[in-house]
């Protein structure tokens, strides 16, 4: 049995407490299948098994909780966590390109990446965390992201009820294009740079 | 090669990596929207309850608690796979005996009566 399997026998059997729990760890950068679990609790409301109120609260607060605890981890982890957020970004110099990045673009950044490109929320987390983005912002962003991840995974869980599974492959497939898309566009522009200096 | 040079060669990879992981995805996206349309049935999985199968499949869900001798009145939210522990046999035979289940309904549904609903207790 796949760990989405066992994950979703568990959320049928404890219910909004273990959802909670789950979105707390996710968001802290541990790859679960949290959207595959928001689908699947809309489906559970819809089949009268769960409260949509109590499903749509607790997940909300269950992933802003697990985004801060990155963002804690990122701000205070150390300097050994640090210097690896250093390397991992590409230097010192990096470091303040990316600050002065997140301080102009930041926002934007971390609301997408709640809800559209979900791969890069643990790693933004940590590197607002680090490059010490205003706290309140990221918090204001994260809260706004967050809630429409949720109200959009569930409510689609929801109507979709008898095809979750189905659902989720499409929107997995969907949401790792996005991702790779944003990848390649940032590679095809800095390759277009290096070329024109040539 | 030293034309480009190496830093440049780098960037060429990963965007050729980049661009074919999104070309890789978007046709799957679009392999499972078209999927989607038709809406073929899904797998059934060890974490759907019965409720959720009997949704999914279009099919009176006491048809299938019957078909896996569970009371076909009072609903179980536990999933199959908790079901197939308590009847001490594989996930698989539970899977088999629904899938069969709602062959035997899509085939012949009028043999399918609703059940009747348990008798009040005379004091």
């Amino acid at each position: 049995m796949s760990i989405s399997d066992y994950l979703l026998a568990t959320l049928s059997v404890y219910g909004v407490p273990m959802l909670f729990v789950a979105l707390v760890i996710g968001c802290v950068g541990v790859p679960l299948p949290s959207s595959l679990l928001l689908l699947a609790a809309g489906s559970f409301v819809e089949q009268g098994e769960l409260n949509l109120w109590l499903v749509l609260g607790l997940s909300a607060v269950g992933s802003v909780l697990g985004d801060n605890v990155g963002y804690a981890i990122g701000r205070w982890g150390g300097p050994r966590l640090t210097d690896r957020l250093t390397k991992l970004v590409g230097g010192e110099t990096k470091i303040k390109e990316t600050e002065e990045w997140l301080r102009r673009r930041g926002s934007s950044g971390i609301f997408l990446s709640r809800w559209l490109l979900t791969p890069l929320g643990p790693i933004v987390n940590l590197i607002a965390g680090a490059t010490k983005y205003r706290w309140r912002r990221f918090f204001l962003f994260d809260l706004i992201g967050e809630a429409l991840w949720v109200v959009l995974y569930v409510l689609l869980g929801k109507i979709f009820s008898d095809r979750v599974q189905a659902l989720y492959d499409l929107l997995g497939n969907l949401t790792w294009a996005m991702f790779s898309l944003v990848f390649a566009v940032a590679f095809g522009v800095l390759l277009f740079k290096h070329l024109r200096s040539l | 090669m030293t034309k480009l040079g190496w830093r440049r060669w780098l960037i060429l990879v990963a965007f050729l990596l980049a661009a074919s992981f999104a070309a890789l995805f978007a046709v799957r996206t679009v392999r499972h929207a078209l999927y989607w349309t038709h809406h073929r049935d899904e797998a059934i999985r060890p974490w759907m309850s019965v409720g959720y199968v009997a949704r999914s499949y279009h099919v009176p869900p006491p048809v299938l608690y019957r078909a896996i001798d569970l009371d076909a009145v009072t609903r179980d939210r536990r999933p199959l796979r908790e079901i197939a522990l308590q009847q001490n046999r594989p996930v698989e035979a539970v899977i088999t005996d629904l899938q069969r289940a709602i062959a035997d309904f899509r085939a012949h549904p009028e043999q399918f009566p609703p059940p009747q609903p348990k008798e009040p207790k005379v004091p």
